[in-house]
């Protein structure tokens, strides 16, 4: 009954149709609202954050709702605004390499469309049919390819925020290179939308690379001291690998049927120098181990999947299991002592366990799956692992009942006040995605 | 410690001498202070209240505790190379100058970092990790001297950021003392995405309004296995700014893509690093490819493709080592060459879409021929990134009024066409009220909010960035005052 006044005025601003009660009331996931709004235009956008802004009503945003999961301790907010239908590209210079598009346009559109062109955004999240470019620049997402692309703090040029006030504030530009003010860019980027509702997104294109060519190694013996070696011998090179990922044995046998430790190395070049670079890898490829050389659309087919390995917030309903996902960062070669924890948790909790991490950046994911409870527990002793070596642990996907249990983000850093003045000078009555980020921001 | 004598009654002085340690570590005689009026943009001059240099970070959070609860305006200062005036004490600052903290602290090849010190100079960090085969990307032309600390409060770029990336995208973590003297660690041990809104990038290119860093972890990379080089004449700007277009179509990305015109030719070649570039020709390009060897000639060749296709009128590769690394100082050194046909000059930062370059160039053109002031064009074409020098003679009166006009003219062109009116120097104080150019009131106070997070008393470096509302009028008679130029 307490929607009713909300829908009346909701309805003043955004047709009948795209607005929808009930909903969106009793997610697992939660960030659940009373009612869902689906804009069209900015100004509808502005005119609801206004609306909110001005009644103190509580907004969750959301893209294409693959991160559900990720952050938010309330249940249920007023309004759930959805981007799902503000989509398309804005602006093309094909010449310039840059483009805008609208957040709610899905990374797969994105990319279909930008293939035409031989030009890609070179981000690689998870689900890109689910994913919105939103969504990935607004939870930092990325994947294995970071190591040659950068995430989204080195793809995004420009952004189009729309204040709570209702404001619409542009933050850098439109062109490949920008000192003018402050990097206002990067405070929205990773900001889990608790600043500002990011309407558009600039980015810098890269070419299609002409020829591309994924290898696998499989250490057999599974000892990590090899791993370790063979890794800095080819850190230490002159190689440029855009991916260098260490898979566990269970993620390894999920994608490459070899229960083993896995090394996936990628390439990204004209073909002549793809080939030099396998034909070198192959020559210090460790005894013991075993190759395979996957290239073009093979390629292409182990990162489909391996982009569909995390769990999708998107999805209505829970399975039988809890099923969560962790986001951990640790200095480079520290990644080889976080995939092997993971390994040992799978059997010392009875859950299963699939994780993988880049040596040459240092971010991990691990996804685990079983008992509730020994979810909960496990993550706990990651984090303990994870802080040992002064790394960080951020809990990407957790039910919301669980998310109670763990914290999401783990402590507050020391100066935590500034986060916290930022937020209050953006977001001062806290209606965007309340509680969603660090230290209950 | 042999402790010299502080000359002044100056109660402040003294106390900031006791903080520093002994009295050599400041400087606040008049004649000692004439140095730091200003940097390399040298239309404005102020003189500061102080010098002092800290050796550690400790000193630096004493320094500004002090200052901060004596309302005393500070800033920070580096190399002093800053072109937009970052480092000139508006206010009569305190001038925290980190020279003294230079050290290299750690190198960890394993993981590809360095930490530094911020009075670390930008090249010394590539001198000393090239034998392992490492270095670092960002190359301002100004890298012999300017220093990371600067590098980082100004997002520096460089020749070769056309494929690596700026300074943000190689800065792991910093130490920074905050407005208040307190110490913040941002990533300590350089991990990447540490949750939370993501300062470190803020930071960095807050021109030293935020804070002062005091310790820097930059990421560091293998050295390509190869280069290879190409030089390019065009008869017709149109000409090679269309080969810049289509090399980059071609799905190549170079390691840098350069571009200078007749009037930077003549200046360059009349300089201490001639290379013979022929005098009449309307635009040179300097184009170089890296990474592996395998893959380089197939790029080199389409780029002659490209190259002949656009009616070069001759295009060769670097022969050796040598050629290459002559064509190289004759181009990093194209701002001082302006000092051989020029009294003086004025450097603008502007950037544009790349395709909209024989557009703005023709622009520039017109601003030349209607201030009576010679243009030279000296740029990053790859990334849009122009540099119009404006040169002039400081000596006859009205000038540099007509020179700053000009520049700023240049800079409106670069807004027009949807670009921006700096890409790698700062807005300092030079560009304040350009910035209004590409952000309206609302914009520039979302801005100015952040800043009061950081600076709520706004005595560190204030007056820079920003355009003051209600100023303007005020400034513009500051900058006809200002007479001195270099
Ligand atoms: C000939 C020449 C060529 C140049 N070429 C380039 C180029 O190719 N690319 C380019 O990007 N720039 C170039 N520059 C500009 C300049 O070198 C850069 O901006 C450089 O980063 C400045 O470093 P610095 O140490 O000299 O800083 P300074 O000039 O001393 O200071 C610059 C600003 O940074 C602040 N600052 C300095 N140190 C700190 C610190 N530790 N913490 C916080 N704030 C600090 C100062 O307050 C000031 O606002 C060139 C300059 C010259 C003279």
């Amino acid at each position: 009954m307490i929607a009713t006044e909300l829908l009346i005025n909701l309805e003043s601003i955004i047709p009948r149709e795209r607005i929808k009660s009930g909903q969106n009331q009793h997610h697992h996931l939660g960030n659940n609202a009373q009612v869902s709004v689906f804009p069209t235009t900015e100004e509808e956008i502005s005119l609801i954050l206004k609306y909110a802004n001005n009644h103190g009503k509580k907004i969750s945003v959301m893209g294409g709702g693959t991160k559900r999961g990720f952050g938010g301790l309330t249940e249920s907010v007023d309004i759930l605004l959805s981007l799902s239908l503000y989509k398309g590209i804005v602006e093309h210079t094909v010449g310039d390499m840059t483009l805008t598009v609208k957040a709610g346009t899905t990374f797969y559109e994105l990319q279909e469309y930008l293939a035409k062109h031989k030009q890609k955004v070179s981000l690689d999240p998870t689900w890109p049919e689910y994913s919105t470019i939103g969504g990935i620049v607004v939870a930092n997402e990325n994947g294995p390819k970071r190591l040659g692309y950068g995430s989204s703090r080195d793809v995004v040029i420009g952004l189009r925020n729309i204040y709570p006030d209702g404001s619409i504030i542009r933050s850098g530009g439109k062109v490949v290179k920008n000192v003018a003010g402050y990097d206002m860019n990067k405070i929205f980027i990773g900001s889990m939308g608790t600043l500002g509702v990011v309407s558009e997104v600039t980015v810098k294109l890269r070419p299609v690379a002409k020829y591309e060519s994924l290898i696998l190694i499989s250490f057999k013996e599974g000892s990590i001291d090899e791993i370790l070696m063979f890794s800095k011998a080819l850190l230490d090179s002159v190689m440029e690998p855009v991916a260098l990922e260490l898979l566990s044995p269970t993620l390894s046998e999920k994608l490459t049927g070899q229960c083993t430790f896995t090394v996936a190395i990628s390439f990204e070049d004209v073909e002549s120098s793809v080939h030099y670079q396998e034909k070198f890898v192959k020559g210090i490829q460790p005894s013991g181990t075993e190759m395979d050389i996957l290239s073009e659309s093979e390629a292409q087919y182990f990162w489909h999947l391996f982009y569909t390995i995390c769990p999708n917030g998107a999805k209505e309903s829970a399975g039988e299991e809890t099923e969560a996902a962790l986001k951990i960062g640790v200095v480079n070669l520290n990644v080889l002592s976080i995939i092997k924890e993971s390994q040992l948790l799978q059997d010392s909790y009875n859950l299963v366990v699939e994780s993988h991490g880049g040596l040459g950046h240092g971010l991990c994911q691990v996804i685990l799956k079983g008992s509730s409870q020994k979810v909960v527990l496990a993550i706990r002793q990651m984090r303990e692992t994870v802080l040992k070596l002064d790394g960080y642990l951020v809990v990407k996907h957790l039910p919301f009942e669980l998310r109670q249990k763990v914290d999401v983000w783990g402590g507050k850093p020391s100066h935590f006040f500034l986060l916290e003045g930022i937020k209050s000078k953006i977001d001062p009555q806290k209606i965007l995605n309340p509680k969603r980020f660090i230290g209950g921001i | 410690m042999a402790v010299k004598k502080i000359k002044t009654k100056d109660k402040h002085i003294k106390n900031l001498a006791t903080i520093v340690g002994d009295a050599s570590s400041i400087l606040y005689q008049k004649v000692d202070l004439l140095a730091y009026e200003c940097d390399g943009f040298t239309v404005y001059k102020h003189s500061p209240k102080a010098v002092v240099f800290p050796k550690n970070t400790n000193e630096v959070s004493a320094l500004v505790k002090y200052c901060s609860d004596n309302q005393l305006p500070f800033l920070a200062r580096g190399a002093g190379t800053g072109l937009s005036g970052g480092a000139i004490p508006l206010n009569n600052e305190v001038i925290i100058s980190l020279v003294k903290m230079k050290k290299l602290l750690n190198v960890d090849l394993e993981n590809r970092l360095a930490v530094v010190q911020p009075g670390y100079v930008n090249l010394k960090l590539t001198n000393s990790i090239s034998d392992k085969g490492y270095y670092y990307a960002p190359d301002p032309s100004s890298q012999s001297c300017c220093t990371i600390g600067g590098n980082v409060a100004e997002n520096a770029g460089g020749a070769h950021c056309l494929k690596y990336g700026v300074t943000t995208n190689h800065i792991l973590g910093l130490e920074v003392v905050l407005p208040n003297g307190d110490i913040i660690e941002l990533s300590e041990n350089g991990i990447l995405d540490v949750p939370g809104y993501d300062l470190l990038g803020l930071l960095t290119g807050s021109e030293g309004t935020l804070g002062i860093v005091t310790k820097i972890t930059v990421r560091i990379l293998k050295s390509p296995e190869s280069k290879q080089t190409v030089l390019a004449y065009f008869d017709r700007v149109d000409d090679g700014s269309q080969a810049v277009s289509d090399i980059i179509s071609a799905g190549i990305v170079p390691a840098a893509l350069e571009m200078m015109d007749k009037t930077a030719i003549e200046a360059v070649e009349s300089a201490a690093f001639p290379v013979g570039h022929p005098r009449d020709i309307a635009a040179v390009l300097l184009i170089e490819v890296d990474g592996i060897a395998a893959g380089i000639d197939e790029q080199i060749n389409q780029i002659l493709e490209v190259c002949k296709k656009r009616n070069v009128r001759e295009v060769r590769e670097a022969k050796d080592e040598q050629e290459r690394a002559s064509w190289w100082a004759n181009r990093k050194t194209g701002f001082g060459a302006m000092g051989a046909i020029s009294p003086d000059y004025l450097v603008q930062d502007g950037v544009i879409p790349r395709s909209k370059l024989p557009e703005v160039l023709k622009r520039i053109e017109q601003i030349s021929q209607e201030s009576g002031l010679r243009i030279a064009n000296i740029f990053h074409a790859g990334d849009g990134n122009l540099h119009p020098l404006v040169l002039f003679d400081a000596r006859i009166p009205g000038e540099t009024d007509k020179a700053i006009l000009a520049g700023s003219a240049c800079l409106q062109a670069c807004a027009d066409v949807g670009g921006t009116i700096t890409g790698e120097h700062g807005v300092g104080i030079e560009k304040r009220e350009e910035m209004r150019f590409v952000f309206n009131d609302e914009e520039i106070i979302a801005q100015t909010n952040i800043r009061e997070v950081f600076n709520p008393k706004n005595l560190l470096n204030a007056g820079k960035l920003f355009p003051t509302p209600g100023r303007c009028g005020e400034i513009k008679q500051v900058m006809k005052e200002a007479t001195t130029v270099s």
